[in-house]
């Protein structure tokens, strides 16, 4: 089917960049309330534990929403380069964001809410050291945040069901199962990032519900103290929803992969019978993986629990198997050039390889008796945002920036901003993955031995990744003031 | 270290995983081949890698299920009630060594983790302590001593210092 029309590529293009950029911004200022705490936990400075608790609810929706907002950003204008999409409906779900950003923010800094981005019921009501109306401006401001995701994720699914004919076409059913006579057609498969777009926009439709759904009665127990919750219910839906909005980051910023590394390869990443399969499989394992959050809740039934062992090893395969496989085939003897794009790209494949390592060993259930809510989650996820989801976002700013440019950063530059940014973030997540592995819990405003001494060190690898990325950030404006280049590079 | 084999086997796949993806990026990156030759070979190494990780994975999957935690509480063994609150443990003050033993752990107020570490600092078993619901958790003691309790679940502001313990003997 050809589109019906498409966006003019300026528009799609401002999108990204006000999405991006804005997604950038938190990223950073977010980055130094995270040093603030793992500073504290050293015991190099005091934060008193109810500031400590404001600052991690901040830092974890904050940074959450900033990758959310940057990928988000990404694919509108990667879909938006094969139907027609409306921009007033991407800036209505901005403006949600914003609002909602700006809620939390109210939240925090006079209210000093601390209940932690993954609230738990009864916590935001019971025993808490901050006045009421602080939990009302988190709950609707976090529920601004999920309206503004869900209206990005109706807008894109729809404009995908238009344009590649129903959900069986999006998910490329016919290509997959009568293969022969979907070519002799001459009929196509939606480009890969299309699949990143379509999943996020399903698994962002379910998620969204759930949190909305627990948001809404989280806000109405607000308004009504006599209302109860159930809080298993309660638990099994936070945790849907804040697993698949976590999880989900990282198959946004897959789309950097599909459509950044073939510039750098000058090779071509087409859509095949096993990655449509790979991303079948990601659709459904996203959204059950979940039970392995409440591996300690004995009361759950145990099914489920293995159901969420499963399908989390299970959602390693398609990653191992073909995404990052299929990039490394990608670049291997293409004679691409080290760039900062290209290097942040390949690099981001290693975080996402490492923390999914780390994920599964968490996921498989003996290991998760003497793991669960240690240090090691954090570890995990840290590895896998910080050195993948991270690094394939800034991958991808470069290598827009490089082309535009035409122009790219000299090896000076590429040694300062790796060693920062990846040698520092070693250093930072071994922290956490040694004091997990000694039992030290996470959400410790002031841990046990050895706590204090690992996050000294993890301090030093924290303070070396953001000056990594104040060299990146130097370059990036860099080569953004540079003039237009008339030439492919 | 309570799961210092975990973490060896995990530097063990880092190490593999890092090694391996920047051996095949960066060998011979500039001696370039046409894309088709690549993969033609890239995807019949692809078919054992998939069956590679899939045995691997369902094999693991079995192997668990002989090791759950969720062992049905014997209805002959010790129970202990273990209430969790902003920010204390109620918990027994000795509990046997070398029996069944079962907590039964709920909550006051708010979540909680139960999590019990052995007398040398290391992570024992560990349990939620929930509102309106309470969990069995059964073990058996077979070390003596001193152990600690920590909460392993955020609760509030002094979530940190919320600890107990108990003698076992
Ligand atoms: C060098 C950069 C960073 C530093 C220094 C940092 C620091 C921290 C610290 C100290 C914690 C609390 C750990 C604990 O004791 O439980 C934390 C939690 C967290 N961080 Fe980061 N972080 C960084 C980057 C990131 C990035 C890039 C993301 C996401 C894209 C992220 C998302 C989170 C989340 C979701 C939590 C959990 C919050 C919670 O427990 O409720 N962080 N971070
Ligand atoms: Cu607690």
């Amino acid at each position: 089917m050809k589109p019906l029309s498409v966006t003019l590529p300026a528009i799609g293009l401002r999108v990204m960049w006000t999405y991006i950029a804005t997604g950038l911004a938190i990223f950073l200022l977010m980055l130094l309330v995270g040093i603030s705490m793992r500073g504290s936990q050293a015991g190099w400075w005091t934060i008193e534990p109810g500031t400590f608790y404001s600052l991690l609810s901040l830092h974890g929706i904050g940074m959450l929403t900033a990758m959310v907002v940057a990928g988000l950003g990404t694919l509108w204008y990667l879909v938006s380069r094969e139907t027609g999409l409306d921009a007033r409906v991407a800036y209505l779900a901005y403006a949600f964001f914003v609002a909602g950003v700006a809620c939390v923010i109210v939240s925090i800094v006079p209210g000093h809410y601390g209940a932690l981005w993954s609230m738990l019921y009864p916590l935001p009501f019971t025993g808490t050291y901050w006045p009421t109306w602080a939990t009302g401006a988190w709950l609707v401001g976090t529920a601004l945040v999920m309206l503004g995701f869900m209206i990005w994720c109706g807008q894109i699914l729809g404009a995908l069901l238009a344009r590649y004919g129903g959900l069986g076409g999006v998910l490329a059913v016919d290509y997959v199962l009568h293969n022969r006579a979907f070519a002799k057609l001459d009929h196509e498969p939606p480009p890969p990032q299309i699949f990143a777009a379509a999943i996020t926009a399903i698994d962002g439709l379910i998620a969204g519900t759930a949190g909305l759904t627990v948001g809404v009665a989280l806000i109405v127990r607000w308004l009504d103290p006599t209302v109860a919750i159930d809080p298993l219910w309660a638990k099994n839906l936070t945790y849907l929803f804040g697993h698949t909005f976590a999880n989900l980051t990282m198959y946004m910023a897959v789309a950097g992969i599909y459509v950044g590394l073939p510039i750098c390869t000058r090779r071509a990443y087409h859509t095949s019978v096993p990655l449509v399969l790979a991303w079948w499989g990601t659709l459904l394992f996203v959204i059950i993986a979940y039970f392995h959050h409440l591996y300690m809740d004995f009361v759950q039934a145990e099914s489920l629990k293995l159901v969420g062992e499963l399908a989390s090893f299970l959602a390693a395969i398609p990653v191992v198997v073909i995404t990052v496989y299929g990039a490394v085939l990608l670049v291997h003897r293409s004679g691409m050039r080290w760039t900062l794009g290209s290097m942040f790209l390949f690099t981001g494949l290693i975080g996402w390889v490492v923390g999914g390592a780390a994920a599964v060993l968490d996921s498989t259930i003996p290991f998760n008796v003497d793991l669960h809510n240690t240090l090691w989650v954090p570890a995990h996820f840290h590895t896998y945002l910080l050195e993948g989801v991270v690094l394939f976002t800034l991958g991808w700013v470069f290598v827009n920036l490089e082309q535009r440019a035409g122009a790219s950063s000299g090896a000076l530059i590429r040694w300062l901003a790796g060693l920062g940014v990846f040698g520092g973030g070693a250093l930072f997540v071994l922290g956490f993955y040694i004091a997990g592995a000694a039992g030290v819990p996470r959400r410790y405003a002031v841990e046990p031995p050895p706590g204090p001494y690992l996050a000294g060190i993890a301090t030093v690898g924290a303070i070396l990744v953001l000056v990594g990325l104040l060299v990146v950030a130097y370059e990036a404006l860099r080569l953004a003031r540079l003039p237009r280049s008339e030439v492919a590079p | 270290m309570s799961s210092g084999a975990v973490f060896g086997v995990f530097i063990v796949i880092a190490v593999i995983a890092i090694v391996v993806i920047v051996f095949l990026g960066n060998y011979r990156l500039r001696d370039t081949l046409p894309q088709a030759s690549v993969t033609a070979r890239g995807y019949v190494i692809r078919r054992y890698w998939l069956g590679l990780t899939l045995v691997v994975a369902i094999a693991a999957f079995i192997t668990t299920l002989s090791y759950l935690p969720y062992s049905q509480p014997r209805i002959q063994a010790r129970h202990y009630f273990v209430v969790a609150r902003q920010f204390s443990f109620g918990l027994p003050k000795v509990v046997p060594l070398g029996t069944p033993i079962v907590f039964d752990v709920t909550s006051a107020d708010v979540n909680h983790g139960f999590g019990i570490y052995t007398p040398s600092g290391n992570v024992f078993a560990q349990v939620q302590a929930m509102p309106d619901y309470v969990n069995h958790l059964q073990v058996v003691f077979t070390v003596a001593g001193h152990y600690s309790v920590r909460c392993l679940e955020y609760c509030g502001i002094a979530h940190a210092a919320m600890q107990g313990g108990f003698e076992v003997r």
